[in-house]
């Protein structure tokens, strides 16, 4: 076991390396003139070539690789063109945010989505069954911004329920008077709608897989003789049927994380809401290469270590496999 | 039965997260507290992307840069001229010596220590030794800079430049307490400039009407009044100056949805941004509100590669200005949001601004300028595999275009920034490439990011059209001669068409010199006349900027080219009558 | 043929293994209720996208593109002479929607095909000659597995500016291979096994015969299968990329459609706009999922008595 997770860990590190020569060469290769935004329309040809030599991005492209991947090492990401801040520091004001809402979405998404593939696959073919599945067949693929924008046009606009952007309000925060319980409110009021969003377009997938895995289960040898021993059924399936039946659903929580992330990058754009997401998506069209570079890597780290996770919790859940 | 309490328990657990959840939002609703009660709420798209003022330019950290950093000269909103602002009186000017003598008010930094004229002298020369980006340009002409006492600060210019005294002495004046040792540091490092650019400025010393309290990234910026701002009862220019509200909060919604819906629900005082036509019809019915139209100092503009052909042949391009409809941009993508510019130099910069109505900007019809394009092709030699013609009210498009020599005409790009930075202007060029297609040019509109574009551009000067926009040009025409000279044709220059005239030139030249307005005037409006004959840029639009705003917790707003978003609003807005000071 | 296959299938001489295949599928495809109301769907989409050739032929106003009423200057509500109003310019919505339809399907199915068969190809081989092929593209499709497809495809068009229609299909074909070819690749393994293969390979068989004449046909149905859910995808990212501003401008689409609802403000003024073309993108999309598990759920014990 220990030598699996040593063994995908430098796995890991290999692609990590891949992935950041691949970045490197492909913001190289690009048009894009990074200084171009912080010139003035007066600026002669040699002060923006002495600007370009003061970033460093003057010297022949292995060396520019090199203390690239020498600053990669040592944690530094460089700074970011367009705040002049480093680029970690941003990534570290950005990030709490995403994990927020992201791991809260994710969480509660597949909490539902498995209680009710569970509900879903004992009445199979009741109506129960037939609804929850049409709901998560139709909620998992709609198209996300358009969801979004719906909930903001209703619940924002006409209902005026829910705040449509942003993560907190300056009323809160900058009245001296509010107390640490209210401003956490008031980011928990700002998270509904973002949420509501990414619940509604993930919940259908873990709830079919739960459902058909625990079909699956229900068909197994060990049920029929649980039902043979006359246990009671709510006994057989939530301590015989249920748990065996999770395993599929945590792969597919690891194996879809990229395709939820595309969609979180999506929320976050369209709620205004100041995380990674969005940063990256904004740190794209503005040419601001070590941004984006740096969150772009994130992800994919991200994606590489919960993949490991993944591994390694379904061999803990499941003793059939070993490594 | 067994389903029950599956049901409930399957259930309950996200539905009673959902019901925590909207129970927690009820504390929020409770009455604000008195702390904002004088403070203007301000929302803007974007948060600054940094206060350090040697490095950030965009709008955005203008906004709150402006309300920190103070220039010696500031243009006041009834004529456009430039009003002594931390300047006690207007620069006196020696022709001979070729000086600029400006001798300052009494003021203080927001610590409370003076400003004085080594401030002065200090900024100008950082600005010059490190040639920070932003202004290096401006101080080109400048030969040496001295203080000839703590309150008179003199400028030797090394050769006359027309621009010096709108441009430098326009550029604010930074703390040499503050930057004086980051100076020194970032002169112990490898890359000064980029370390100078690089530095994270926690606490900006402030010699304007407000200074920073609180940024919290993302979300909002909060700035104070500041006690020692030097202006706090002047009157300068015939107005009386405060600032009497006690702070600006900055907002940023993210999105136009938010920022209007939150001036609608009074959340916000003003949205410092254009407001998209989408959003007029709910806000004119909204009697909180008012909307304020200003004039933009912009130029927005189709521009040719005049190194290659066929963009380089000037009848080609007459018949792409043809082609495009102008009227028919302002009208359907600006919304009626803007007026048809024919002169390079905008309107509103009435003084120099060439009033001449080329006869491709006459009102024409579709047909009208797809005949009369037609035949400029043809009498310039191109000729079609078939030409375009009319079935009725029906074009038959033109097929095959071939060039004088009687070659294909390859494809032709139009770049345009992408949609997401401006739909508008991106729409322009799909809308180009049809009304192109029609005779038969094979133009394709391709929007870029807007770095990639200006490479594109400027350093690989590989293109054959550009749409691209300026939205705050300088009042000063220095620009103008820059834009076309034909020293400026090189890569990364600033004449990105290519354009070569030696008679342009002179007169550039000539302008740049002319110390006297009188004397710049007719020559610039002749540069405008040369340049509108051979179009190296075909303008496009100026478009009229629409703000929205509310009138209930504050008056004074300040109109003036540019918007209601001016140093002069922030300091002479004062909170509605009755609404007592705390 | 293989002594095997004499054995197991007498009489008649087997036929062509591919339209059996086929044909013993739909049967069964059928009688699933998703997949009939799946492929009703689609079919309605199909009308729509083959309809779109004709506004622009009733008059030239109705030009998705181009064309703009005269006598609409804003945005106005559905009308006799728009049936689902017009945007900002004066176009035509119901028009938009119906050449949005096209690209849609041609963006789909061509991304998905192109993904497809790349995928099916790679996992052929890496499964078949196994070794350090096998290890090569094995590690390759991890690299892009592991990227965010929409995120990538952004920069990619954010970067080098060039957001032809196809290059974006092309774009979005290349990242969403590898699972298909994990997937065909692990059927390919069990299958290079079993005896048929053997026998083929001692009736002396070249490597290109035993995997098209008889892997292929065997992981064929999967790969279909794979194919709804990649049409889906591919639908998706280009809608996202288009409605975040980085799609082809000279294209109508859907994304286009929502992207310009969002961006000049009329979101809360025009529901006319805002709601058909993501009401369009997300029931084809779920038209193509039911499809995909309708075919699941034929296929299913099929694959798994093969396996057994």
């Amino acid at each position: 076991m220990t030598r699996y997770v040593i063994n995908r860990l430098v796995q890991i590190v290999v692609i990590l390396f891949m992935i950041l020569t691949i970045l490197f060469v492909l913001f190289r290769l690009a048009p894009g003139d990074p200084v171009a935004r912080m010139v003035d329309p007066n600026m002669t040809p040699e002060d923006a070539a002495r600007l370009i030599a003061q970033l460093g991005l003057d010297l022949p492209i292995w060396r520019q690789y090199l203390t690239y991947l020498g600053n990669c090492l040592t944690g530094n990401f460089g700074h970011s063109f367009h705040y002049g801040l480093p680029v970690l520091e941003i990534i570290g004001q950005r990030l709490p945010n995403t994990i927020l809402l992201f791991s809260t979405g994710v969480l509660l998404s597949a909490v539902a989505g498995i209680a009710w593939g569970k509900l879903a696959a004992w009445n199979k073919g009741k109506a129960t069954d037939l609804w929850l599945t049409v709901a998560s067949l139709i909620t998992h693929t709609l198209f996300l911004p358009w969801l979004a924008l719906l909930l903001i046009w209703v619940f924002g606009y006409k209902l005026d329920w829910f705040p449509i952007n942003g993560m907190i309000s300056d009323e809160v925060w900058l009245d001296p008077d509010s107390g640490v319980l209210l401003k956490a409110w008031d980011v928990a009021y700002h998270m509904i709608l973002p949420l509501g969003t990414l619940f509604i377009m993930h919940f259908g997938a873990y709830l079919l897989v739960m459902r058909s895995s625990m079909l699956e289960t229900l068909k197994e040898d060990y049920i029929i003789t649980a039902r043979a021993k006359g246990l009671t059924e709510k006994a057989i399936r939530n301590h015989h049927a249920a748990p065996n039946a999770w395993l599929p659903v945590v792969t597919s929580v690891g194996l879809s994380l990229a395709f939820s992330i595309n969609g979180g990058a999506l929320t976050e754009t369209v709620f205004s809401w100041p995380g990674i997401g969005r940063e990256l998506v904004f740190a794209v069209s503005q040419n601001d290469y070590p941004l984006a570079q740096a969150s772009f890597l994130l992800v994919a780290s991200v994606v590489l270590i919960s993949n490991l996770v993944v591994d390694v919790l379904y061999a803990y859940l499941d003793p059939r496999i070993r490594y | 039965m067994m389903r029950a309490p599956v049901f409930r328990l399957a259930t309950t657990l996200p539905l009673l997260t959902i019901l925590l959840v909207l129970a927690l939002m009820w504390p929020s609703a409770a009455p604000a507290a008195d702390w904002d009660r004088d403070v203007l709420r301000v929302g803007v798209l974007e948060e600054p992307k940094s206060l350090n003022p040697w490095l950030a330019g965009d709008s955005w950290s203008s906004h709150v840069q402006a309300l920190l950093y103070q220039p010696l000269y500031l243009r006041e909103p009834a004529e456009l001229k430039p009003a002594p602002w931390l300047a006690a009186e207007p620069p006196v000017f020696d022709p001979q010596a070729l000086t600029y003598t400006v001798r300052l008010r009494p003021a203080r930094w927001s610590d409370g220590s003076p400003l004085t004229a080594a401030d002065v002298v200090f900024t100008a020369e950082l600005i010059q030794a490190l040639k920070v980006p932003r202004f290096a340009s401006l101080f080109a002409a400048l030969k040496q800079v001295e203080a000839l006492d703590q309150q008179t600060v003199r400028f030797k210019l090394s050769r006359p430049d027309a621009s010096f005294a709108a441009r430098a002495l326009g550029a604010p004046v930074l703390s040499q307490a503050q930057w004086r040792p980051v100076l020194e540091q970032c002169r112990l490092t490898q890359r000064p400039l980029a370390s100078l650019l690089q530095y994270k400025l926690e606490d900006p010393l402030s010699n304007g009407p407000f200074v920073l309290a609180e940024w919290r990234k993302g979300v909002y910026l909060y700035l104070k009044r500041n006690p020692h701002f030097f202006g706090q009862g002047l009157t300068i220019a015939g107005r009386k100056l405060g600032p009497e509200i006690s702070g600006v909060v900055f907002k940023v919604y993210g999105t136009s949805d938010a920022a209007v819906l939150a001036l609608r629900k009074g959340t916000i005082d003003y949205y410092w941004n254009n407001v998209q036509p989408g959003y007029l019809r709910d806000l004119t019915r909204d009697p909180a509100v008012r909307l304020v139209q200003s004039q933009k100092s912009a130029l927005y503009f189709l521009g040719f590669n005049l190194r290659r052909l066929p963009t380089g042949e000037a009848a080609f391009r007459r018949a792409v200005a043809l082609l495009i409809d102008k009227q028919f941009v302002i009208k359907r993508v600006l919304q009626g949001a803007g007026e048809v510019m024919s002169s390079l130099l905008p309107a509103g910069n009435r003084f120099y601004h060439l009033n001449t109505v080329p006869d491709y900007d006459q009102p024409l019809t579709r047909r009208q300028r797809i005949d009369q394009a037609v035949e400029i092709l043809a009498g310039a030699g191109f000729s079609w595999d078939q030409r375009p013609a009319w079935e009725g009210d029906h074009l038959r498009p033109g097929r095959g275009l071939r060039d004088p020599e009687g070659n294909p005409l390859r494809e032709l790009s139009i770049l345009t920034p992408p949609a997401d930075y401006d739909p508008q202007r991106a729409m322009v060029g799909v809308m180009a490439q049809e009304w192109l297609g029609q005779v038969g040019i094979p133009a394709f509109a391709r929007p870029m990011a807007f770095g990639a574009m200006l490479e594109q551009v400027k350093s690989r000067r590989e293109f054959d059209m550009f749409v691209l926009g300026y939205g705050n040009l300088p009042l000063d025409p220095g620009w103008l001669g820059a834009f076309f000279l034909g020293a400026n044709d090189r890569p990364r220059g600033w004449n990105m068409s290519g354009y070569h005239s030696p008679e342009f030139d002179s007169l550039a030249n000539q302008a740049g010199r002319a110390m006297d307005p009188q004397e710049r005037q007719p020559l610039v409006q002749e540069m405008q006349r040369i340049l509108m004959k051979d179009t190296p840029f075909l303008p496009l639009y100026n478009p009229t900027l629409t703000e929205a705003l509310r009138e209930d917790r504050f008056s004074g707003w300040v109109e003036m080219v540019g918007g209601v978003g001016n140093l002069w609003t922030f300091c002479e807005l004062t909170p509605r009558a009755g609404r007592a000071r705390p | 043929m293989s002594a095997k296959d004499q054995i197991t299938v007498p009489t008649p001489p087997r036929r062509n293994p591919w339209r059996e295949r086929l044909l013993d599928n739909w049967r069964v495809f059928h009688q699933n209720p998703l997949g009939r109301i799946g492929l009703i769907l689609l079919v309605v989409f199909a009308v729509m996208a083959m309809v779109s050739v004709v506004p622009p032929l009733i008059d030239p106003m109705y030009h998705p593109m181009t064309g703009v009423d005269p006598e609409v200057m804003q945005s106005s509500a559905p009308s006799w002479r728009h049936w689902l109003g017009t945007d900002f310019m004066g176009r035509d919505i119901l028009s938009q929607l119906l050449a949005g339809t096209r690209v849609a399907f041609m963006v789909g199915v061509s991304a998905a095909f192109m993904s497809i068969a790349l995928g099916v190809s790679v996992g052929m081989v890496s499964g078949y000659l196994g070794g350090w092929t096998d290890i090569i593209l094995m590690r390759l499709s991890e690299i892009i597995m592991v990227m965010p497809t929409l995120l990538v495809v952004l920069m990619l068009a954010a970067l080098f500016g060039k957001l032809g229609i196809w290059t974006i299909v092309l774009m979005i074909a290349f990242f969403r291979w590898p699972g298909v070819a994990r997937v065909i690749r692990a059927q390919t393994l069990s299958l290079k096994g079993r005896p048929f293969i053997d026998a083929a390979r001692v009736a002396g068989a070249s490597h290109t015969r035993i995997v098209f004449r008889h892997i292929m046909p065997n992981v064929l149905p999967l790969a279909f299968l794979y194919m709804t859910f990649r049409v889906t995808g591919a639908i998706i990212i280009e809608a996202a990329l288009a409605f975040l501003g980085f799609g082809d401008p000279g294209t109508v689409s859907w994304g286009m459609m929502l992207q310009w609802v969002w961006k000049t403000g009329h979101m809360f003024q025009a529901p006319w706009w805002l709601l058909p073309p993501g009401l369009c993108i997300s029931l084809l999309t779920l038209s193509f999922y039911m499809l995909g598990r309708a075919m699941d759920e034929v296929l299913d014990p099929r694959l798994r008595d093969q396996s057994r």
